[in-house]
């Protein structure tokens, strides 16, 4: 028996603008509205809709034999709701057909499971409070921005009260093993680990329409038999990719629609296959050993680690002066303003800083926004100088007016990370000279 | 390593003086082709105008003395001209008036040379054609418009098929604006009569197709590379380095290297941040115009103007700057941000210029966006971790554009040549 776990990941990142250096002090618009406006609509109308529809005739058509899992991030719900609200319909739809399970990840798609663990918490619980409120369901599965994972990490997680966590099924953490069954986290006994089979769900995702694969063309019976040989070899079969796979990164005409319209029912051609959501695989499957994950494994790129969001010193300054500038923002407890620090914890805001993709020219570079990642670091820079500035005028007003500021122990003026010679009275002039902290 | 030559191509090559006579970009390129060439087992017959200013010493003896120019496989063939590389109508008159001034007056009678830059042309056309008779070669690679109409001689004398290499138009020149007709005509006509045209950038490509009418199927690109340079050693720390930041701008003050345009950016960078020094090295028709206008925005004493530098000037200004701007019009190529590169200086540089086709870790600005360029200037001199991306990355870069890259595909356009004949 082997059943088939499809888990799709949705998330656009609110993108910043050309943010300029002579924004900084006047002009608190980091986020290019147009731009993500423009995306959405675009994405909407060749992905989310065509293809929520597809999933929601599938799911009748076979009378709640078809099932599926989604991640949506927090962010992408806010931009459905401010620019496609049609969307988040049609995932309502999806949800009231029983047969869809969501999944809980940070509200903001961020990493800040690696730099604040309290920041982490926080973001899960707003994400937590938001799939209930839009689509009536406790999540009882967990996966981490871009499936960062290790044992630490499903320790913190398991004390949430999850019972399933996602992780990549990375040849360099299976060694022998294969993805196709149930493990449980070594540090996080409670809790049940499901690996990506990363073979089986990058032929769809990214070898679909490669001609020069050479199993092209995939066509259903094929990919079909390839599922069902997992018979014998393990329980589930996980199908975890990027929900714009269907219509973005594979376009209508490479026939990825027809692919997944017939692919149920040729799956379920044989009588001992069926479809599953992440926790009825969970419930329906034990465990058969522990799995030690200590270095960090993900999704992304060849080297299925952190080197796509902080393999460079460009990327380690933006995360490192984000985090401790976080902090001061906590301090001050203004909600917008916190608002817009968690923004740019988005991970894609260092994706877009990768300097890797120059020699690649690879998946990087078709969703950056910039030039080049020089440019993604310069925007990002000075939005957070602004953060910075907003955070001392709320906390020059508090003073005068006699607030207590929250918290303490934040970084005053003066600590050694921001140079002297840079900073003055007025808050419009100052600039943050960034020390580079880090060393390589 | 030097390749020995089965069956060595010959080129005969039309150029501009080489170093150590000042020769500006265009003979900085012909020099560094010529060295690849040659290293690649190239056999180049080298025909260099020489004037009535350089001085005749045996001037082979200085070229083959560091070995760059295996004797074996460099010719070198001078021909008597008042030709210059950078030559105008207007600029050759005044040399001519001031060589004949120069004769006594009975002499006057037998000068050398043409009366204007265009009779010069054909005169120099003559004596490369008497040369190409006498010379043997597989093919004609002529540079930049002065040579054509030799070039062209050199091809109906012997039948060879030639190759001319554009580093410049009069378009990109004059801004497109008072355009010298007949100068443009020699360079059309050399382009027409070519079999192939190689250029150093797809902009300069754009330019002939659109402006030139030369078809696409005959145009190849060749970017030019980074010359390898000595890194700088600063030892004396300079007083100015102390306190504030160095900003410079290397190149002909003129339109087409948009210095009007670094000085409103630096402008608009000295309002948020004093501590900044805007060094603008070198001579050109626009220097009054914009030491005025820095006196006029008020900025007078965070300028300076060294004027005209050296070579190890050069270097030396590149090592101590902490960011080089090169705001072109429109720039062919453009080897001095490659200068910068090589001194770990981070560059920024125009979109509209040939070089920034081939760069990645730089930054790009739109010459004419003031802001964006005080933007990235007031980024690298404030984010470390930018500059010193930039600064190792960069180096890298360039320090991987070697010539063997164009001189290799230089020769892939000498073997199209050949064949076509076939």
């Amino acid at each position: 028996m082997v059943s088939i776990c499809f888990y799709f990941q949705v998330h656009q990142p609110f993108r910043l603008r050309k943010y300029s250096v002579f924004d900084i002090g006047n002009n608190s618009d980091y986020f290019d509205e147009h731009k993500n406006r423009e995306i959405m609509h675009k994405i909407a109308r060749k992905c989310y809709l065509p293809t929520n529809k597809l999933l929601l005739n599938l799911i009748k058509e076979f009378k709640g034999k078809f099932k599926v899992s989604f991640s949506i991030s927090g962010v992408v719900l806010e931009q459905f709701e401010r620019y496609a609200p049609e969307v988040l319909h049609s995932f309502r739809e999806l949800a009231k057909t029983g047969c869809v399970e969501f999944l809980n990840e940070t509200y903001y798609h961020s990493l800040s499971f690696l730099f604040d663990k309290e920041e982490f918490k926080e973001q899960i619980l707003l994400h937590r409070k938001k799939i209930r409120e839009l689509f009536g369901q406790e999540a009882k599965v967990f996966r981490n921005t871009e499936l960062i994972y290790n044992n630490e990490m499903a320790n913190f997680v398991q004390s949430l009260g999850y019972k399933t966590i996602l992780a990549e099924g990375a040849d360099h953490i299976l060694g022998w093993r294969s993805p196709n069954y149930i493990y449980t986290p070594k540090t996080a006994d409670r809790m049940k680990l499901m690996l990506k089979n990363y073979k089986l769900s990058d032929d769809i995702a990214f070898r679909f329409s490669n001609k020069g694969w050479k199993e092209y063309p995939l066509t259903v019976d094929k990919y079909a038999q390839w599922v069902s040989a997992a018979n014998g070899n393990g329980h589930i079969v996980n199908l975890f990719m990027d929900y714009e796979t269907f219509g973005e990164h594979q376009w209508e005409d490479t026939g990825i629609f027809d692919f997944i319209r017939h692919l149920p029912g040729e799956i379920l051609k044989h009588p001992d296959n069926d479809f599953v959501t992440i926790s009825e695989a969970a419930e329906r499957y034990d465990s058969v050993s522990e799995l030690d994950i200590h270095n960090f494994v993900s999704w992304a790129d060849i080297e299925r680690d952190l080197s796509a969001w902080l393999g460079n010193s460009l990327q380690n300054a933006a995360t490192t002066e984000l985090y401790r500038v976080g902090k001061l923002v906590k301090g001050v407890g203004d909600p917008k303003l916190i608002e817009d620090w968690r923004k740019l914890t988005t991970s894609d805001h260092f994706y877009y800083m990768c300097i890797k993709w120059f020699s690649d020219g690879d998946v990087h570079k078709y969703f950056n926004p910039y030039d080049s990642p020089y440019e993604g670091f310069i925007a990002f820079m000075n939005a957070l100088n602004d953060i910075v500035i907003r955070t001392r005028g709320i906390k020059k007003k508090h003073q005068e007016a006699g607030v207590k500021n929250k918290g303490n122990g934040y970084a005053e003026e003066g600590t050694d990370s921001f140079s002297q010679s840079f900073l003055s009275e007025e808050p419009s002039e100052s600039l943050l000279d960034i020390d580079m902290s880090f060393k390589k | 390593m030097e390749k020995e030559g089965e069956n060595n191509l010959r080129v005969l090559m039309l150029g501009w003086e080489l170093p150590p006579f000042f020769a500006g970009g265009v003979g900085m390129v012909c020099s560094l082709l010529s060295k690849a060439l040659c290293q690649e087992g190239v056999e180049l017959t080298y025909v260099m105008p020489f004037g009535p200013r350089m001085v005749r010493s045996d001037y082979m003896k200085i070229l083959v003395a560091d070995h760059l120019f295996p004797r074996m496989r460099f010719k070198l063939q001078e021909v008597e001209t008042l030709l210059g590389a950078y030559a105008t109508p207007e600029s050759y008159d005044e040399e001519f008036r001031d060589y004949l001034l120069s004769l006594s007056p009975r002499d006057r009678a037998k000068a050398l040379y043409g009366p204007n830059v265009f009779q010069e042309a054909y005169l120099f056309a003559r004596k490369v054609r008497l040369i190409a008779q006498h010379e043997d070669f597989d093919v004609i690679h002529a540079h930049d418009h002065w040579t054509f109409p030799a070039a062209i001689a050199a091809k109906e004398a012997t039948g060879k098929p030639m190759a001319v290499h554009v580093h410049i138009t009069e378009f990109d020149k004059t801004g497109g604006v008072s355009v010298n007709q007949r100068v443009y005509d020699m360079e059309r006509e050399g382009m027409h009569k070519a079999d192939l045209v190689i250029v150093v950038s797809n902009f300069i490509k754009e330019r002939l197709i659109n402006n030139y009418g030369v078809p696409e199927g005959k145009i190849r690109v060749v970017h030019n590379a980074a010359e390898a340079m000595d890194k700088w050693v600063f030892h004396d720390a300079s007083k100015i380095k102390e306190i504030d930041k160095i900003v410079l701008f290397i190149g002909r003050i003129t339109l087409q290297k948009g210095p009007d345009y670094f000085v409103e950016a630096a402008k608009k960078v000295l309002e948020k941040d004093p501590n900044v020094k805007f060094i603008m090295a070198g001579t050109g028709d626009m220097l009054t115009r914009i030491i005025e206008r820095v006196a006029q925005l008020g900025i007078a004493d965070k300028f300076i103007f060294p004027g005209f530098i050296t070579r190890d000037e050069v270097a030396k200004l590149n090592k101590i700057a902490d960011v080089f701007v090169m705001p072109s019009v429109s720039e062919p190529f453009g080897l001095v941000p490659l200068e910068a590169m090589w001194q770990e200086t981070p560059a920024i540089i125009s979109k509209q210029s040939g070089v920034s086709e081939v760069l990645n870790h730089v930054l790009k600005v739109d010459f004419w966006d003031v802001n964006d360029i005080a933007n990235k200037i007031l980024a690298l001199l404030h984010y470390r971790s930018l500059h010193h991306q930039l600064k190792h990355h960069g180096f890298t870069e360039v320090r991987n554009m070697t010539w063997e890259g164009p001189a290799k595909k230089c020769i892939q356009v000498y073997n199209e040549l050949m064949n076509r004949g076939r």
